[in-house]
């Protein structure tokens, strides 16, 4: 393998290893030893890569962000309900369900860049949610509409421990707040 | 696939093009209707108000995420705004 090549790999070990320490720990708490042991690579190699702890977290954030984010607007793309749209975007997040649950919590107090990559994954899904509750729920405050669903979600995930300590928030409850969100949406509609 | 040069959405299908053309770099929405890209003052604009409007940001605050996102991309990396 060739040296570049080689730095590549490297590089990739160490974000690949730094998502999932972050998964399981946060960011905040997330210590250079924690992903070095991880990615088996010694404490100084992560530095040949990342300036500093705090760089590489927000190229962890932004790599994963933008898979999220696609992800998110692949699977709303083919969404021609409210409904379906709901179950797309918690799709989307679900594959990255731990990792997102950090963001939910964490990102109020990370840097600049982590918020911007935090607003771009709500574009993704914001972009396909608006465009459908345009043509189904015509004359709605799109805004409040977007973020009433967000704020139900997050909810959830940013208390996850208290509604499923067994592990994962989605699998248990997509379903109950699809269900429950599209009644209260199908309250709006204009008689 | 491509990602549109302007605003970074994921281009899959001919409708996410400008007139359906894939030859173009970016998506329909960072076009004007004749086709031609939007100009760095256009898309600011236009993707602040779709932050406020989507999303209920303060529209202060939506501007800096957009500058911020549109740094990013290569359509605008060498502006200086």
């Amino acid at each position: 393998m060739s040296r570049q090549l080689q730095k590549q790999e490297t590089r990739r070990r160490l974000l690949n290893a730094a998502y999932q320490v972050i998964c399981d720990r946060g960011m905040l708490n997330t210590r250079v030893s924690d992903i070095a042991q991880a990615a088996g690579v010694s404490h100084g190699s992560l530095f040949v890569h990342f300036e500093s702890l705090g760089e590489m977290i927000a190229a962890v954030v932004a790599e994963y962000g933008s898979r999220i984010a696609r992800r998110t607007h692949e699977l709303a793309s083919q969404s021609a309900s409210l409904e379906d749209l709901l179950r797309a975007h918690l799709a989307g997040i679900g594959e990255y369900e731990p990792f997102y649950t950090r963001l939910v919590i964490e990102n109020r107090l990370l840097p600049q860049a982590v918020r911007d990559v935090w607003i771009g994954i709500q574009s993704a899904i914001s972009f396909h949610f608006s465009q459908l509750a345009e043509q189904k729920l015509p004359g709605a405050d799109m805004a409040l509409l977007f973020n009433t669903w967000m704020g139900l979600v997050h909810y959830y995930l940013a208390n996850g421990d208290l509604f499923a300590p067994e592990g994962r928030v989605l699998p248990r409850y997509a379903d109950m707040l699809v269900a429950f969100y599209t009644k209260l949406a199908a309250g709006l509609r204009r008689p | 696939m491509k990602n549109c040069i302007a605003c970074g959405m994921p281009m899959t299908k001919p409708e996410d093009y400008p007139n359906g053309n894939e030859s173009k770099d970016y998506c329909r929405y960072c076009a004007r209707p004749d086709g031609s890209m939007q100009s760095y003052d256009e898309k600011l604009q236009s993707m602040t108000a779709f932050i406020v409007r989507t999303q209920g940001l303060d529209e202060t605050a939506a501007r800096g995420v957009a500058q911020r996102s549109m740094a990013k991309l290569p359509a605008w990396k060498d502006q200086t705004h």
